[in-house]
């Protein structure tokens, strides 16, 4: 008994010398590593997030906090044009986008690779495309002097001679545009998935080809249909630098309305910028879950196969 | 005091024990296999010893050093891991030679010692290659000449040949066998293939849910399992229930326990045997099937199926649904105790 | 007879299908070729543009705004670029080596960015810090944090995609049992194993950079023009002008964008063999 307790005394001498001896862990030092990229983060993305959430939600005339702002954003008729204007132009972009991208990219996975090469090129050259050099030359094109303008005045095509690029005309023409390469490049990989098996089976089994197209093409693509659209409109919606480049502040659109709130020519009304900021981020958050949940269903999906 | 000691250790994840209190020991010089189903913690006990895994409680020590708390880096021990994990942007001399380089041995003592490394692992003429450009099995040589350079205080393996195909698997093992032996390399060698562990061991630890379930030779880990679960994992013992037992022989064992009965102990004629150290039971033959040099026919008696090995002679082979009498020798017959 | 008519089905679809991808390739070319022409014409009054110059080029070539706006567009692309890499490379060694469990926490704040965009993420930031007197207040200091976080979700992509391919948990395992620290071992192991995605993504970020205009506009304004602001600035002044500054923006992000594909096709090749 005696005995045994002088063994554990020696062995825990023996245990301390050696821990003196060989180095110890210090696994705290480690986190070091991850506090510039908190820090950073939090300076430039949470805290500027923050300070707009605390904008909307303190008065900008009764300086209490409540939801005055908002309740200003959703009863003047300039907010509500410009909230309606951002999701209708936003929908019907990434609407028209996405039809254009589903045929594209069906016709594209069928294509020859030279073909397919080609095609994925220019849409991934012209994604690029965007912003003030778009809209600078959407006005060459179609301005008031622009090229096809011009085409349509001496051939008399009312459509090209009288269309109005600094409206809600022009700037869904602009927005299909950049929206059509990017939705065929997110679509393009969801028809990777497409197993000619599938057609095989399906034509062994007497399905027609509407059949093939709509009881099993869709239905398998419509996880990456929906998640496409749902990127397509948020990407319109936050789309600022086209629009502004057209029209600068004058038109009722959310992005623009939002920033000359807090640049404004006259004075800055950061209570009511920080309202509609809160009801685009809103938009957009929204988009975004639509988004994840799509996509983890189709990930669920490919698991199954 | 043994060479390795892990005293009451203890590894949770969260509310998941997953070592439960182990105690042993090993000696200098052994090749000691920890052996179990997945998830019974053996690779984990594998690497509470490396140091990339912290113990929860309890501590190790390692050549008469308490290791517990020391990094990985600097406790001198290698280690083969399934993945190999070589480094892709070395080259099979680069990777052999890197944890030298971390030891600062001088440069021309570095090109000696990893010639001599790639010689072992019987890799010469590769040495300019890169591991995407090596099939799994000279990736997984690689791996084992980069841990053994730096003469480690022990090797672990952790399951290193379950990614190879079998023949390759076999001449591996025993490579790796030959150069532990050679350098008198102590090892723990981490695998859920029993037949892996029979080839290679000093000393098996069966591992269940945590526990070390039974130590010992392979020769006595497989003719003397100590518990229901030892005897399933190990050799494919025959297992009957007290009731069976009793019922087919006439002998009474405790109702607790089990008696186990590994096939190719059991002898297999169309004749009564005569025999006094041997339970002759009358069956009929269901099935077939070979398997390797064995023939295992499954036989049906009164209360229980059993599985019978014999050599693959073909000179006389039973036909299903022939009446066959079995002969379970007595002294083959081992109780144990039955699972909870 | 079902099986000609799917025949005959399958080659129609592909005339069809031909004439479509030529239909949205050519709305998808047509902007950027007009732009292209008129930059190379004196006037375009009529159907057909007139008299070839190169005026506009030698004119936005000789033009030191042009210039000092494209050296400072490349300042803040290489310089955000570049702290972005840093602060995610240290951010992700405590990820791979030392506690799994930040994976989630550094996924959700990379990705905020990406669905937040430029108009939201500069606003929030002028709203923060101008006129608060501190360094922050510094126009050029807002710009780089905004442009930083603008490229997060990309690089972020690049290098946990770059690090998941080599598995580099494993391979900082491999190198710590030989006697390697685990920094050291992230440093000379995991990253000369990562460059080459690292490159990718850090090539794409710059051409995003590149190309923003609300981030610059709204936070340096006039202060600080990189090329899409001088650009806006010109739209109303020389139409040839900037003609020629739309033509060389799209060349230089299309070389750059070429880069990115051929880099890209060549790891997928690699990888594939």
């Amino acid at each position: 008994m005696q005995q045994t307790a002088v063994m554990g005394q020696q062995e825990a001498e023996s245990a301390q010398t050696t821990t003196k001896a060989l180095p110890r862990r210090r696994p705290w030092l480690g986190y070091l590593a991850i506090v510039p990229f908190f820090l950073v983060v939090a300076l430039f993305e949470i805290m500027p997030l923050l300070q707009l959430a605390l904008n909307s939600v303190i008065g900008r005339d009764s300086e209490a906090l409540g939801l005055e702002n908002f309740i200003r954003v959703f009863t003047t008729p300039l907010y509500q044009q410009s909230i309606w204007n951002s999701v209708w132009i936003s929908l019907l972009s990434a609407v028209v986008g996405i039809v254009v991208a589903f045929l594209a990219a069906r016709f594209c996975s069928d294509a020859s690779p030279r073909v397919q090469n080609a095609f994925t090129m220019i849409l991934n050259m012209m994604s690029n495309f965007s912003g003030v050099p778009l809209a600078f030359a959407f006005m060459i094109l179609m301005g008031n002097s622009g090229v096809l303008t011009l085409i349509g005045q001496n051939f008399g095509i009312p459509f090209l001679a009288d269309f109005n690029l600094y409206g809600s005309e022009g700037l869904v023409l602009m927005y299909i545009y950049f929206q059509i390469p990017l939705a065929t490049l997110l679509l393009i990989p969801a028809f990777a998935g497409i197993r000619k098996e599938w057609r095989e089976a399906a034509t062994i089994l007497r399905a027609s080809t509407f059949d093939y197209w709509f009881r099993i093409v869709i239905p398998n693509l419509m996880p990456s249909i929906l998640g496409t659209l749902s990127v397509l409109f948020s990407n319109a919606l936050a789309a600022y630098a086209t629009a502004y480049a057209l029209v600068m502040n004058n038109y009722a659109l959310l992005a623009l309305q939002i920033t000359s709130r807090f640049k404004g020519d006259v004075q800055t009304d950061a209570a009511t910028g920080g309202a509609l900021a809160m009801v685009l981020i809103a938009l957009m958050v929204a988009c975004t879950l639509i988004n994840n949940y799509f996509t983890r269903r189709a990930a669920k999906g490919r698991e199954l196969v | 005091m043994a060479y390795i000691e892990f005293h009451d250790v203890v590894k949770r994840f969260g509310d998941n024990t997953v070592l439960d209190h182990i105690n042993f020991g090993i000696e200098k010089g052994d090749l000691v296999t920890l052996l179990g189903p997945s998830g019974c913690g053996k690779s984990t006990l594998l690497r509470c010893l490396s140091g990339l895994e912290q113990v929860t409680e309890g501590k190790i020590i390692l050549d008469g050093a308490d290791v517990t708390n020391v990094p990985a880096s600097k406790r001198n021990i290698g280690m083969v891991f399934q993945q190999y994990s070589l480094f892709p942007n070395m080259n099979v001399e680069q990777n052999i030679a890197f944890g030298l380089k971390m030891q600062k041995v001088p440069t021309d003592q570095i090109a000696e010692k990893v010639a001599r490394a790639v010689d072992m692992v019987e890799l010469k003429g590769k040495e300019k290659m890169y591991p995407a450009n090596l099939s799994g099995g000279q990736q997984q040589r690689v791996a084992l000449a980069r841990s053994i350079v730096t003469e480690p205080k022990v090797l672990l393996l952790d399951e290193p040949l379950s990614a190879i195909d079998a023949k390759l698997r076999r001449a591996l093992q025993s490579r790796i066998r030959e150069i532990q032996q050679e350098l008198g390399l102590t090892s723990i060698f981490v695998t859920h293939d029993q037949d892996e562990a029979m080839v290679m061991s000093d000393v098996i630890q069966l591992f269940h849910a945590g526990r070390i379930e039974q130590a010992g030779s392979p020769v006595d880990v497989y003719t003397k399992p100590i518990s229901e679960f030892a005897a399933s994992f190990i050799g494919s013992y025959n297992q009957l229930t007290a009731a069976e037992f009793a019922d087919l022989t006439g002998e009474r064992v405790d109702a607790g326990n089990v008696v186990a009965v590994r096939p190719e102990t059991i002898g297999i004629s169309t004749e009564e045997p005569e025999a006094d150290d041997a339970y002759v039971l009358k069956g009929m033959v269901v099935g077939s099937m070979p398997r390797g040099n064995v023939l295992r026919y499954t036989v049906r008696t009164r209360t229980s199926v059993l599985r019978v090995d014999v050599l693959f002679r073909s000179f006389h082979m039973f036909n299903d649904g022939e009446t066959v009498y079995l002969a379970l020798p007595k002294h083959d017959c081992l109780v144990i105790p039955a699972a909870a | 007879m079902s099986k000609a008519a799917s025949v005959a089905g399958g080659k129609k679809t592909s005339l069809a299908g031909k004439i479509f991808l030529a239909v949205v390739a050519i709305y998808l070319l047509v902007p950027f070729v007009t732009t292209f022409i008129y930059s190379l014409f004196v006037e375009w009054t009529d159907i057909l543009p007139s008299g070839f110059t190169l005026r506009n080029y030698i004119e936005l070539f000789s033009n030191m705004t042009f210039w000092s706006s494209i050296g400072r567009t490349l300042i803040l692309c290489i310089v955000s670029v570049a702290i972005t890499i840093v602060l995610i490379l240290l951010a992700m060694y405590v990820v791979v080596a030392v506690n799994r469990k930040f994976a989630g926490a550094m996924q959700f704040l990379c990705m905020i960015p990406y669905a937040l965009q430029g108009v939201i993420l500069s606003i929030g930031i002028i709203s923060l810090y101008t006129g608060t007197g501190t360094i922050l207040s510094n126009r050029m200091f807002m710009l780089f944090g905004a442009y930083t976080i603008l490229v997060l979700p990309y690089i972020y992509q690049g290098i946990r995609n770059a690090l998941n391919s080599i598995d580099a948990e494993m391979l900082i395992q491999a190198a710590e049992m030989l006697g390697c620290g685990r920094f050291r071992a992230y440093v000379q192991v995991v990253l000369p194993n990562i460059l080459s995605g690292i490159l990718v993504s850090s090539l794409l970020a710059e051409s995003i950079i590149f190309g923003d205009f609300v981030l610059a506009n709204n936070i340096a304004g006039t202060n600080y023009q990189n090329i899409q602001v001088f650009l806006q600035a010109n739209m109303d002044v020389s139409s040839g002008l900037s003609s020629a500054i739309v033509v060389v923006i799209f060349v230089v992000v299309a070389l750059v964008t070429g880069i990115v594909l051929k880099l890209q096709g060549a790891s997928r090749k690699s990888v594939k063999e």
